[in-house]
């Protein structure tokens, strides 16, 4: 009976409950939403490090992170791989050589980690072959020969094997995307015209466009005029198991494109037997060995498991390695948690007030529940569940909505494409897909009850003050 | 069989600078089945004395001993379920709850002392047609007239099954109509449950029905009059 009542009392004044509950609503929509977007990029941040850089966890000799010695070969490798096969929770592991060299072509050149990988164990453990960007060639494909790399468009760029050229074809693509023929005909004077960097394009087309023309077709005529010449070839070069300085001329397979600045223009990747020839390597050598887990959420427990099982070794996962990410990624939760609070604290000032409101304008009712019998514990409880189903209709509309935001916005992204540069410098996506996970709307609802508990002391305890008689003569 | 005892009993309010006696040295008690009302002018202390006895607020002193309890005894967490297992309120201004039907209203008493809900039920509706309002038992309070919401106040405080009833001014905001249709349920519910009424008043038909007619001025009672009125 006592509920009964609350929940019709809330909706005794219509006018005045609905707008704490759009309040409500709104802010709890807002907050959700905006942690959403910012926990998107957490999470394709981490998926980026697991998926396409690191994998769950590394395995290599003490020494060789800190110095990266050619000669810094896993010992009886093919045991430790056997050990790591057979760890409960691995589903795939792969060896890496890995040597630190030049790349450079006749216009540019790049200090680069060049990476020996088995190509099809990589393709199976990892997902950078996606990343290709297309029109660029392929990931060490069925025809792909041996003195193949797979570069990153960072590098690309600061080896000049990307340039900006707008072609025929450039124009009929940004028609197709909207530009209008005004536009593309004030362009037209830098047809043929070839770019070394992307800057330099920029350059050229400012001077022809209007400043909004600029922000608003900028990032189109650029992607017009985005060209790669396939076949083109880069040197590598690096010390062999020696100390000689050797390398060779590789051509590049394909160009990824990730979310990592940092990544893309250090990271090249050439198949373990051709880098196994050129730096005279042992056959079953190899610098670090890579474990792929069934599931994220394996990674601590197998991972001691394997520092037991590899004492002379160094067995790292990715949050170790990535340490930052990893706190980010252990705390997220209380982080929004903590957020969340602050947001619901506001907003409880407006269901105090409103609480208040309805006590005050019941006094004399007060006074009578109080005369015929409603001990204080339950008048406690009814202003207390007025005020808690005040937050919690308001509380689960906003989630509601937010949930559904999230959804669509989940699907379709938000393009933050305009400040992407900052954003991938750090690593970060710049196509935002709101997520966030079913355990942080459990944390929500229990704060949303809190806050209406929370948001009824006040109020519950202006009502207990009441004395009956006074009351009942409606003072 | 007393129901009330009320033994040499003050109540002094000092909330002025000059202090009032409501209540100056009252001794009463009331039999089972009594239908008795308490006049006298506004200010006599009328209204403080029924609080007293429905453990609303506490003599200065004397004592007053309901169905064997000692009220200044009581704590006050124990005067509320005193008051919700002991005594029915009948109010001026019907105090009805605005957002329960007739019917839920009616149950509210029971529903706090925890009856269970086939009993309730019955009871209601046994209430309910004593009162004549069987068939606007869904009715919400703002769509019920005041002398149907005073019938429906009355069911609420009898259905529990009280000691007695305490009705202060039931008829005060009533037409005559109203007021009479109100005290024959009264009177037939007096007589059908035995049950105590005692009522403060200034209203001249309430007096003619009562069998005891209790007079204050100043906060004493003044004369005790039985009636010849039978119900």
């Amino acid at each position: 009976m006592i509920t009964s009542i609350a929940w019709k009392n809330v909706w005794r004044n219509k006018t005045r409950s609905l707008t704490v509950i759009a309040a409500v609503t709104v802010g709890v929509f807002a907050s959700v939403f905006a942690l959403a977007a910012i926990n998107s990029s957490i999470v394709q941040r981490i998926d980026s490090a697991v998926n396409e850089e690191l994998s769950h966890i590394q395995i290599n000799t003490k020494e060789f992170r800190s110095s990266s010695d050619i000669l810094s070969t896993i010992p009886e490798s093919e045991k430790v791989t056997g050990i790591l096969r057979n760890t409960p929770g691995v589903t795939g592991v792969t060896g890496r050589i890995i040597v630190r060299g030049l790349a450079s072509t006749p216009a540019g050149s790049a200090g680069v980690e060049i990476t020996g990988i088995d190509t099809a164990a990589e393709k199976e453990m990892f997902t950078l072959d996606r990343k290709l960007i297309p029109g660029t060639g392929s990931y060490f494909g069925a025809g792909t020969r041996l003195n193949s790399a797979f570069i990153g468009e960072k590098l690309a760029r600061e080896l000049y094997i990307v340039r900006y050229i707008l072609r025929p074809e450039s124009f009929t693509d940004l028609s197709e995307k909207g530009v209008p023929p005004a536009v593309a005909e004030k362009l037209r004077p830098l047809e043929g015209v070839r770019y070394s960097t992307e800057k330099k394009l920029t350059e050229a087309y400012s001077a022809l466009l209007t400043a909004k023309e600029i922000k608003k077709y900028g990032l189109l005529i650029r992607e017009a005029a985005w060209s790669y010449r396939e076949g083109s070839r880069i040197i590598l070069s690096f010390l062999d198991v020696n100390g000689n300085q050797t390398g060779a001329a590789f051509r590049i397979s394909g160009i990824y494109r990730t979310n990592n600045d940092f990544f893309e223009a250090m990271s090249v990747f050439v198949p373990d037997e051709e880098l196994r020839k050129l730096t005279g390597m042992e056959d079953g050598a190899y610098h670090r060995l890579i474990a792929r887990l069934g599931e994220d959420d394996l990674t601590d427990r197998v991972t001691p498991v394997l520092k037991e099982a590899l004492p002379g070794l160094e067995v790292m996962n990715w949050k170790e390695i990535q340490v930052d990410l990893a706190m980010i990624a252990d705390y997220i939760n209380q982080i929004y948690a903590v957020f969340m609070v602050l947001i619901l604290a506001a907003l409880s000032f407006g269901i105090v007030n409103t609480m208040l409101m309805a006590v005050l304008e019941r006094t004399r009712e007060l006074g009578m529940l109080s005369a015929v019998g409603m001990n204080r514990r339950r008048i406690f409880m009814m202003i207390m569940l007025e005020s808690v189903f005040l937050s919690v209709v308001g509380g689960f509309a906003g989630m509601a909505v937010s949930g559904i935001v999230i959804g669509i916005t989940g699907h379709t992204g938000i393009n933050l494409v305009k400040y992407s540069e900052g954003l991938e410098a750090f690593g970060y996506s710049a196509h935002l897909y709101p997520t966030i996970g079913a355990d942080f709307f459990i944390i929500l609802t229990v704060l949303i009850v809190i806050t209406g508990i929370l948001s009824a002391l006040y109020p519950a305890r202006k009502a207990l003050q009441l004395n009956p008689v006074e009351a009942l003569r409606g003072e | 069989m007393k129901v009330v005892e009320i033994n040499d009993v003050y109540k002094t309010y000092n909330d002025t600078e000059v202090e009032v006696r409501a209540v100056n040295g009252v001794t009463l008690s009331f039999e089972k089945g009594d239908f008795a009302v308490i006049v006298g002018p506004s200010g006599s202390g009328k209204t403080t004395l029924l609080n007293l006895i429905g453990g609303l607020d506490q003599p200065t002193a004397g004592e007053i001993i309901v169905a064997g309890h000692r009220l200044s005894e009581l704590k006050p967490s124990e005067l509320i379920d005193f008051r919700m297992d002991h005594v029915g309120f009948v109010f001026q201004s019907y105090n009805l709850i605005p957002v329960l039907t007739a019917a839920e209203n009616v149950e509210f008493i029971m529903s706090l002392q925890k009856w269970p809900k086939e009993k309730r039920i019955a009871r209601t509706e046994e209430m309910l047609r004593s009162v004549g309002l069987a068939d606007r038992h869904r009715s919400r309070p703002s769509q019920l007239s005041g002398g149907q919401q005073q019938r429906v106040a009355v069911a609420r405080a009898l259905a529990p099954r009280p000691q007695f009833i305490l009705a202060d001014e039931p008829t005060a905001n009533l037409d005559s109509k109203s007021a009479e249709t109100l005290l024959d349920i009264m009177e037939k519910l007096n007589r059908e449950e035995e049950m105590t009424f005692i009522f403060s008043t200034h209203d001249v038909r309430v007096m003619k029905r009562a069998r005891r007619v209790i007079t204050l001025e100043d906060g004493r009672v003044v004369s005790d009059e039985r009636t010849n009125h039978t119900a």
